[in-house]
């Protein structure tokens, strides 16, 4: 029997008056990965903000590691430490004067009621090792306002590896990249996913990278138009469904 | 040139010493709470809760009640209310703050035009007091510190995700609603405390200034939190020396108003030691 990481069930999300999420459920096993690939306006960011209790849901379920999400948005911490998000460009107040390695510690933190010097050696020797994964150690005292788009990525990622993870859920986290810098975060990303056997749940628009990697494809605009292997999820008629038929012509002459 | 023996003697004074260890405390408050306030950008909003407490005082006034009793209470409710509305409103913060507290100081005069001791308080309530800082008020002060010292400390780390990305946090299990509610009355009691010895005008200088100083001069998040508050004691200190040592400077024909005095100068220091650090920064 599969080890289900993450199981969404019959979900329904209003935004405002308007339905942006409907009916939707699939499950994620441990160790895969799994793209969510559909038109802008589709609903897949509010489906992965629902599912981390960003958003409120209407109907539906959601487990992560076979716990259930409140309503209010709380699962047990404990579950809670297991996950890493990485949002759709990370957009900070860039005056804020926090270092990478500050950055990078906060994702090794509980985030409870704790004295700041808690376990500081564990901490420290944590971050050095997260950073020097991503080939970033000799960043940890710059500020992160200073960092470029790809230095930014792969210090979000070692703050996503500061400790042991068993899903990652990414929203289109190679957004402002280049095409170098895009194929780089995905060469690491899939070297540490190997690594850590995480389980990745994420938003993608590009569908030839989900060709390559994903183990599973949910094709999504508003409802789950069609969930399978790239083969099957990315197959002409169902792009087509998800995208319009004008998609399919333009996707085949490039 | 100033006396400096004088200056000695005059802290000798128990009034004197009240008002420093009062500005201490105040300016360890401010300077934390600040640091968060500012990266926030809840700046306004501070100043805002500051004119407003005007309107609190007056209707203490009004009623009979003693203002400093009405003060803490008006200024937690008057704090949670302005955050419910601008979690509602589809106006823009600085825009809605400004209608707020312009209709709450415009209140608060025309309450106070029913009072009797308007004339001779209102400088009083502008300028604060704080050589009328008893023993009650340094007590409650210092437990309030202790209240936002073992808060921010130990949630330290959840308020800086707070502060940089509240998706990320909220991602990590944060209860963004608790927190919030929790600084936020944190700061209102903070500026209601500081409004006696301080006064409503200048309230937010104690909260803003440090913060921003400490900012251009710090590297790190944490050391930045620290240095906030400690330059927020500083220039408390800072404030009261340079006011006494203006008082002697200028002659004892000018006692018959030293709390006046005293407000000028607690009022300028701060922005005297701002300026003096953006310059030391540039420099470096």
């Amino acid at each position: 029997m599969q080890d289900i990481v993450l199981s969404v069930e019959h979900l329904t999300v209003y935004r405002e008056t308007f339905v942006a999420v409907q009916d939707v459920s699939f499950s994620l096993a441990a160790g895969t990965d799994t793209a969510i690939v559909g038109p802008n306006g589709a609903g897949k960011s509010t489906l992965v903000q629902t599912i981390l209790g960003i958003l409120p849901r209407q109907t539906g379920d959601v487990f992560i590691l076979g716990q259930p999400l409140s309503r209010r948005g709380f699962l047990a911490p404990a579950i809670r430490q297991q996950i890493a998000y990485l949002p759709q460009n990370f957009l900070f107040d860039r005056r804020i004067p926090i270092t990478v390695e500050e950055l990078v510690g906060l994702g090794w933190d509980k985030l409870g009621f704790q004295v700041p010097w808690a376990n500081r050696r564990k901490r420290r020797y944590a971050i050095r090792e997260a950073l020097a994964r991503v080939d970033a150690a000799h960043l940890s005292h710059q500020l992160i306002s200073g960092l470029s788009g790809g230095e930014t990525k792969r210090v979000l990622l070692a703050y996503c590896l500061v400790r042991p993870r068993r899903l990652l859920i990414l929203d289109e986290a190679p957004a402002g990249l280049d095409v170098r810098g895009e194929s780089e975060f995905y060469q690491l990303l899939y070297q540490l996913k190997r690594e850590q056997g995480w389980a990745i749940l994420q938003i993608s628009h590009d569908l030839d990278m989900v060709r390559r990697n994903c183990d599973r494809v949910l094709c999504l605009n508003r409802t789950l138009l069609c969930q399978g292997t790239p083969e099957v999820a990315l197959s002409p008629d169902n792009l087509s469904a998800a995208y319009g038929s004008e998609f399919i012509r333009y996707h085949h002459q490039h | 040139m100033p006396d400096l023996t004088r200056i000695i003697e005059l802290f000798q004074l128990p009034f004197m010493q009240r008002a420093l260890l009062g500005g201490i405390l105040t300016g360890l408050m401010g300077g934390m709470l600040g640091s968060f306030t500012i990266l926030r950008q809840l700046s306004f909003f501070s100043d805002a809760l500051g004119h407003s407490a005007l309107l609190g005082i007056s209707i203490g006034l009004l009623l009979g009640i003693n203002p400093s009793v009405v003060l803490l209470p008006f200024a937690v409710c008057f704090a949670l209310g302005v955050t419910y509305l601008l979690e509602r409103t589809r106006l823009w913060t600085d825009a809605l703050l400004n209608i707020i507290y312009s209709s709450s100081l415009a209140i608060a005069i025309i309450t106070l035009s029913f009072v009797g001791q308007y004339k001779g308080g209102l400088n009083n309530l502008l300028f604060g007091d704080i050589l009328a800082v008893r023993e009650l008020d340094l007590i409650f002060s210092a437990v309030l510190l202790l209240v936002c010292t073992v808060f921010i400390g130990l949630t330290l780390r959840t308020q800086m995700l707070l502060t940089l990305h509240e998706s990320l946090a909220i991602a990590r299990g944060v209860s963004v609603s608790l927190h919030r509610t929790a600084f936020i009355v944190l700061l209102s009691l903070v500026v209601g405390i500081s409004i006696k010895a301080i006064g409503v005008l200048l309230v937010s200088a104690f909260v803003v200034i440090p913060a921003c100083a400490a900012r251009l001069l710090s590297r790190t998040f944490t050391n930045y939190v620290v240095l906030s508050a400690g330059l927020g004691a500083l220039s408390a200190v800072i404030g009261m020396v340079v006011s006494a040592a203006f008082q002697f400077a200028v002659g004892s024909q000018h006692c018959g108003n030293p709390v006046d005095n005293f407000f000028n100068g607690n009022g300028t220091a701060p922005t005297t030691c701002f300026r003096t650090w953006v310059k030391a920064d540039v420099w470096i």
